[in-house]
C-alpha cells in the first residue's frame, strides 16, 4: 500500500485517543531531510557519469555526458515537446481506459459468481503470456495509428487494476454489510457508500501501477510503428547512432511519466480528503 | 387525543410487540446438521427490555439475527406488529458487538447513514443526531471520525445511529461485550437512561448475568443442547435503575438464580462421549 493516509482506512479502525492529537506531517527537519538525501544521491551520480565520461574519453555515441544531454534538451526543447505530446496522450488515454475497464471487471467479478468462475482463471493465464510478444498484433488488428498503440497499453495496463480493486471490494467486513442489510439497503446503496470508498486505496494502488504500464505499453507501440512520439524519437535516434537525442527523449519521458503519476498521486490525495479514517 | 394514545397503549399492551413461535434453526454444514436452536417461544410487549441470556453458542444470538430477518428460521414463526418477519425491516434497530462504523465518516455522518439510506430528509435528521449525540455525552465529537474515538464511545455513536430513524424496537447483540469491565458498566447505565428519553423495546443479547439483570425487565436464559429457553424471570427492580441496586441483597439474589440455571442448563449436557455414541447409533442425522 502506497499512501499511508488511506491505507489507514481499513474497517476496523484501530483503538484511537480519546482526544484527537493534531497529527503534523514531518516536521521541517526531517522533511527537508527525505528531500535532500535523494537529490543528494542523484547529484553525486549525475556528477560521477559527467567526470567519468569527461576522465575516461567516452565517445557520445556510447554515452554522453549529462551536460550535453542536458545542452542538448535546452536546445531543442520544442522538437522533443513536439513528440512528448502524443506519447503523453496516449499514455493518459491508455490509462484512463484501462482503469475503467479494470473496475468494470473486478465489479462483475465482485457480483456474479459465475463471471468470477468463468472469468479469473482466464485473466491470470492470460498474465502468463509475455504481454510485449503481442505488441505487433495489435498493429495488425488495429492499423498504425493512436488505436492500436492506446489499445495496447490498455492490454498492458488493466489487470493489475482489476486484482486490487477485486481486494478492495472484498475489503468490507462482513458486520458492516450486515448493517446494511439491517437496514434495508440496496446492492447499489452498499456499493455506494460502502464498497467503494472502503476500496479506493486499493484502487489507487492499482492505478499507479497502471500508469507506468500504459506508457510502457504506449512506447512499445511506437517502438513498432509510429511517426511521432518519444518511443518513434528513441528508435528513430537510435537507428542513427544519435544517442545523444536518445538520451533526451528519455528524460522527457521520465519528466512526462513523473507528470503522469503526480496527476495519479493528486487525484488519491483528493479522495484521501474525503476517505481517509484520519481526520483532515 | 389522549385518550386515543392511552387506549392504543393498553391494546399495544395486551397485544406483543414481537412474538417468537416455536422458532427453530438448524445450519445444515458438510458434516452434520447442527442445531442451533432447538424450539424457542417469547413474547415481548411494547416497551419492554428482555435479555436473552446464556453461555457462548447457545443460539441467543443467532435467535436474535433471525428476529432481524438477517437470518431465516428453519421451523416456527417470528411476528413483528402481527406480520411475519421475513427480511430486514426499517422499524428494527440493530446494534453489533463491533460499532461497525465507516472509518472515513464523522461520527455525525456515521449517525446519520440510516437516514441516508432510507432516505429521509437529512436537514431534519440532523438536529436529531446532533441531539442523539449530546445525549450520549458526545457533544463535541460530531466531527470527530471513529479512530479517534474510544471504543465506548465508538459504541455509542453505534447506538445513536439505531435510534436515529426511530425504530420501534433495538436489538442488541452483545453490544458491550468487546468493551472493558468498567466503561461496559458506564456503558450500562448510559443506555438505560438513553431509554428513560427514548422509550423503545429492546431485545439484549448477553452472557453478562449482571448486565441482563441491571437493564431487563425480563430475562430469558437460555440453555441445553440443544438450546431452548429454560428460565423466563422478571427482574423486580425500579426504573429509573442507579448502579446502588447492584448492592442491594434482591439483585445478588436474583442473579444467583440466574447463574444457578445456567449451571443447571450446562450439567444437562450430554458428554462428548455420548453425543459420538448417539450420533453412530443414528439418532442424530
Amino acid at each position: 500500500m502506497e499512501s499511508a493516509g488511506l491505507a489507514s482506512n481499513g474497517m476496523g479502525a484501530e483503538t484511537g485517543a480519546i482526544i484527537a492529537s493534531p497529527t503534523t506531517s514531518t516536521d521541517g527537519l526531517s522533511g527537508l531531510r527525505s528531500t535532500a538525501l535523494p537529490l543528494g544521491l542523484a547529484a553525486i551520480v549525475l556528477a560521477g557519469w559527467q567526470f567519468a565520461v569527461t576522465i575516461a574519453h567516452i565517445p557520445p555515441v556510447i554515452l554522453p555526458s549529462p551536460a550535453s544531454i542536458a545542452k542538448y534538451i535546452f536546445a531543442h526543447y520544442d522538437i522533443l515537446l513536439m513528440h512528448a505530446v502524443p506519447t503523453t496522450l496516449e499514455s493518459a488515454a491508455g490509462f484512463v481506459l484501462a482503469t475503467l475497464l479494470g473496475i468494470a471487471i473486478a465489479i462483475i467479478i465482485t457480483y456474479s459468481q459465475i463471471a468470477r468462475e468463468a472469468l479469473y482463471p482466464n485473466l491470470v493465464f492470460f498474465q502468463l503470456i509475455p504481454k510485449v510478444a503481442l505488441a505487433p498484433l495489435f498493429i495488425i488488428w488495429l492499423g498504425i495509428g493512436s488505436q492500436s498503440r492506446i489499445a495496447f497499453a490498455v492490454f498492458i495496463a488493466f489487470f493489475p487494476v482489476v486484482i486490487s480493486t477485486t481486494a478492495g471490494f472484498a475489503n468490507v467486513e462482513k458486520s458492516m454489510l450486515r448493517l446494511c442489510r439491517a437496514l434495508t439497503a440496496n446492492e447499489w446503496q452498499i456499493f455506494t457508500s460502502v464498497r467503494f470508498p472502503a476500496a479506493l486505496p486499493y484502487i489507487f494502488s492499482g492505478m499507479k501501477i497502471a500508469i507506468t504500464l500504459a506508457i510502457i505499453g504506449v512506447i512499445i507501440g511506437e517502438f513498432i510503428t509510429a511517426q511521432a512520439g518519444l518511443g518513434y524519437l528513441i528508435i528513430f535516434a537510435t537507428a542513427r547512432a544519435d544517442t545523444e537525442i536518445s538520451m533526451a527523449a528519455i528524460v522527457v519521458l521520465c519528466i512526462c511519466g513523473l507528470l503522469l503519476y503526480g496527476l495519479v498521486a493528486l487525484g488519491e490525495a483528493i479522495a484521501n480528503r474525503f476517505y481517509s479514517a484520519d481526520n483532515a | 387525543m389522549l385518550a386515543v394514545e392511552h387506549a392504543l397503549n393498553v391494546t399495544a399492551a395486551r397485544v406483543p410487540l414481537v412474538s417468537v413461535a416455536n422458532v427453530q434453526k438448524t445450519y445444515f454444514t458438510r458434516q452434520a446438521p447442527v442445531l442451533a436452536v432447538a424450539s424457542a417461544s417469547l413474547d415481548v410487549a411494547r416497551g419492554e427490555f428482555v435479555s436473552l441470556l446464556g453461555p457462548s453458542g447457545c443460539g441467543k444470538s443467532t435467535l436474535l439475527m433471525m428476529i432481524a430477518g438477517l437470518e431465516q428460521p428453519t421451523g416456527g414463526s417470528i411476528l413483528l406488529g402481527g406480520s411475519e418477519v421475513k427480511e430486514p425491516r426499517r422499524e428494527i434497530g440493530v446494534i453489533f458487538q463491533d460499532a461497525t462504523l465507516l472509518p472515513w465518516k464523522s461520527a455525525l455522518e456515521n449517525v446519520l447513514f440510516p437516514a441516508r439510506i432510507l432516505k429521509l430528509p437529512i436537514e431534519v435528521y440532523r438536529e436529531r443526531a446532533l441531539e442523539l449525540l449530546a445525549m450520549v455525552g458526545l457533544a463535541g465529537f460530531e466531527h470527530k471520525k471513529p479512530s479517534q474515538l474510544s471504543g465506548g464511545m465508538r459504541q455509542r455513536v453505534a447506538i445513536c445511529r439505531a435510534l436515529i430513524h426511530d425504530p420501534d424496537i433495538l436489538l442488541m447483540d452483545e453490544p458491550f461485550s468487546a468493551l472493558d469491565a468498567i466503561t461496559r458498566d458506564q456503558m450500562n447505565v448510559a443506555l438505560s437512561e438513553i431509554l428513560e428519553t427514548y422509550r423503545k423495546t429492546v431485545i439484549f443479547v448477553t452472557h453478562s448475568i449482571r448486565e441482563a439483570a441491571f437493564l431487563s425487565d425480563r430475562v430469558l436464559v437460555m440453555g441445553g443442547r440443544p438450546s431452548t429457553i429454560v428460565l423466563d424471570e422478571k427482574m423486580p427492580f425500579e426504573r429509573p435503575r442507579r448502579f446502588e441496586i447492584e448492592e442491594t441483597p434482591e439483585f445478588v439474589r436474583v442473579c444467583r438464580k440466574l447463574r444457578l440455571t445456567i449451571e443447571e442448563a450446562h450439567s444437562g449436557l450430554p458428554s462428548p462421549q455420548g453425543s459420538a455414541a448417539r450420533e453412530r447409533a443414528g439418532v442424530i442425522k
